[in-house]
């Protein structure tokens, strides 16, 4: 508790100074990560750390519509496919692979117009949210969401069974970012700004909008909340997020796009990773998709022999994982950061009341 | 070449037995929403599970079909009821439904659904097995125009419609059933008039279960049985329940034979392959249009 209470006080003085400071700190403390990780251990570990850092987008993005605002979504995976494989289709030279679609444009007018087009499909997934609650707006989103897998994955054009091939890489200039140590940086910095942009959206009144809709629709409404805009505005930006995670993840070398990526499995990793950081919580959300990510990882070749047939547990831990979690860590991860920062406001308020002693007794 | 009515019409007989035997799972999932206010997302695993009881209980153990389709039938229903007390309890008895408890309660059926899986595919593996089945005592029904419709598809229909006349039966015209839908309709007056809710939401499930392992026996005949086959059942039975109106158990019944049809017309008509995206498409219509279902009554907001 004590180094956890200097870490936060030490932000909270660089905060005093100027609101990105702690920012900057962050993102120049994770620059030498690529080269720590590739000295200490080996080069697929920076591999991981960039698909931790799409995780996190996408789990900072669902964290919106379903944290922020309340709305049960379960097809975010299906806008990330849609990210991925606009941006893919796009930016691939024509006539590829197994007749897979090809405009070859610019990546850097790929990505965006990947974006906007999720951003599109989440309005799309969001207008179910105007009339449906609960239940049957996870319905709803399952529904919408497996079948653009189900697309995909029958669609020859989309990539169908061989999936996307050759994928380009983005550069600027004649920098190419086609390694896994350069890429960090794209989705590092990504990852960065989109965690800032989400609490930049949770302090906003729009923010203050989403966590009304979320207490108390009915209430929302009566206090002059355009209940239907918000609703859709929390789809659309989630939906930003989890496209632009998808369009990074069709650029990422290899450059290789499958639907197998796009799986129930991976919705339930990502539930997952929302759930163990606790509903609602930024922070939760980026350590629960750290730690969903390298345990997801971690376990994925751990094999188990059951009548000499080798068995694959993962997708059992993971799902009883989950059960047990929300059984008995409803708050998850959050939980514990809400409970720290009550903690430091309580003992702060206590020590301009007692002059500075309440820390020591 | 014009229009050919007979494959017309076969395709609509095909969609229709389907059809129902979506409507039975359907039934099931309508009944646990409208007994305890959650939706059950790891229902296709149960029917996954009675599928692979029957297959056990028809090959290994060596039993006749029917004998089959009641084992399986309250085996799941076993399984059920063991899972909604160790598991779902603790979370429905916060309050489902549209609650903070009731994402829990929908994040805690797709891990069971993922975790149900898996412990089936330790038992049985991956491969799909194929359910012989012996019906030759079942008659072959054939319709003008050449359509002959086979053994399995007729015993669904019998079985299928023996099924829902059982369950209309139990619900209507019985004590217990009387208390089911008191239990349905308000959790607390039916604690108040004597009755034991935590029992009936037992019974509630594994009836839902029991239904959902038929509908499994039911179609191993004419598909072969494997782990993954309750992913995909799920979803359609899901858009049979929302088409006919979720809670609403004739409702669940004319959705799954809506879902049947319009997936065969589907894939007869428009492109085959893209045959498991119809069931969703209609599931997404209807929400956006009527959400209620056809059958279903307006959901009430609750200030």
């Amino acid at each position: 508790m004590g180094i956890l209470s200097s870490v936060a006080d030490f932000i909270d003085s660089l905060a005093k100074r100027h609101r990105l400071l702690p920012w900057l700190l962050a993102y120049a403390l994770l620059l030498p990560l690529p080269f720590v990780l590739a000295t200490l251990f080996n080069e697929y570990l920076i591999d991981l750390a960039n698909r931790i850092c799409l995780f996190i987008l996408l789990a900072v993005g669902l964290n919106i519509v379903k944290g922020f605002c309340g709305q049960v979504t379960v097809g975010h995976i299906g806008l990330y496919a849609i990210g991925a494989v606009t941006s893919a289709v796009l930016a691939l030279e024509p006539g590829g692979f197994g007749g897979a679609l090809g405009f070859g444009w610019p990546i850097w007018a790929a990505i965006p117009t990947a974006v906007l087009v999720t951003a599109f499909a989440g309005l799309i997934v969001g207008l179910p949210s105007v009339r449906l609650e609960g239940a049957y707006l996870a319905l709803a989103t399952l529904g919408l969401g497996e079948s653009v897998r189900i697309f995909i994955a029958v669609t020859p054009a989309l990539g169908s069974s061989t999936g996307l091939m050759m994928i380009p890489s983005p550069s600027i200039g004649s920098f190419v970012f086609d390694s896994f140590t350069s890429y960090y940086y794209l989705v590092m910095t990504a990852a960065i700004i989109g965690i800032y942009f989400s609490f930049s959206i949770l302090r906003s009144a729009t923010g203050r909008a989403f966590q009304a809709i979320r207490e108390d629709t009915i209430a929302a409404s009566v206090n002059g909340i355009n209940v239907v805009k918000y609703k859709l505005l929390a789809f659309v930006l989630s939906a930003v997020y989890a496209g632009l995670a998808g369009a990074l993840f069709a650029h990422m070398p290899p450059g290789y796009l499958h639907h197998n990526n796009f799986t129930v499995i991976e919705m339930v990793t990502l539930l997952l990773m929302v759930v163990l950081g606790g509903i609602g919580n930024v922070w939760g959300g980026v350590i629960g998709a750290i730690v969903v990510a390298i345990a997801y990882d971690q376990t994925k070749d751990l094999v188990f022999y059951f009548m000499d047939r080798p068995i694959v547990i993962q997708p059992l831990v993971f799902g009883l994982s989950m059960v047990l979690l929300v059984m008995f860590m409803p708050r998850g991860i959050g939980g514990w950061i809400e409970d720290f920062q009550r903690n430091r406001r309580f003992i702060r308020r206590s020590e301009e009341r007692l002059g500075g002693t309440a820390r020591n007794s | 070449m014009g229009f050919d009515y007979n494959s017309l019409l076969a395709f609509i007989i095909f969609g229709v037995t389907i059809g129902v035997v979506y409507g039975i799972v359907a039934l099931g999932i309508s009944l646990i929403y409208s007994g305890l206010d959650i939706v059950h997302f790891a229902h296709g695993e149960m029917y996954m599970f009675g599928a692979f009881f029957g297959l056990v209980l028809a090959h290994n153990v060596g039993v006749p079909y029917p004998i089959a389709l009641i084992g399986a039938m309250v085996l799941t229903a076993l399984l059920g009821m063991a899972v909604e007390r160790v598991f779902y309890r603790r979370l429905t008895r916060a309050g489902g439904g549209y609650t903070v408890a009731g994402m829990g309660m929908i994040i805690c059926g797709f891990g069971m659904s993922v975790a149900l899986v898996n412990v089936a595919y330790f038992i049985w593996g991956a491969e799909a097995e194929p359910f012989r089945a012996n019906l030759d005592y079942i008659p072959r029904l054939s319709f003008p125009g050449d359509i002959e419709v086979p053994e399995s598809y007729v015993l669904t229909a019998i079985i299928s419609v023996a099924l829902m006349a059982a369950l209309h039966y139990f619900l209507r015209h019985t004590k217990t059933g009387l208390a089911v839908r008191a239990v349905a309709h308000n959790k607390d007056i039916a604690y108040l008039m004597g009755i034991n809710v935590p029992l009936m939401i037992s019974l509630i499930f594994g009836l839902a279960c029991g239904l959902a392992a038929a509908a499994g026996v039911l179609i191993g005949p004419m598909q072969s049985v494997q782990v993954e086959m309750g992913y995909l059942m799920l979803m359609k039975a899901f858009a049979a329940a929302v088409v006919g109106g979720f809670g609403s158990l004739p409702g669940a019944i004319l959705g799954g034979i809506m879902v049947g049809v319009f997936e065969n017309l589907g894939a007869a008509y428009i492109s085959p392959s893209h045959k498991d995206i119809y069931a969703f498409l209609l599931l997404i219509l209807v929400l956006m249009f009527k959400p209620s279902g056809l059958l279903g009554v307006e959901a009430k907001v609750k200030a």
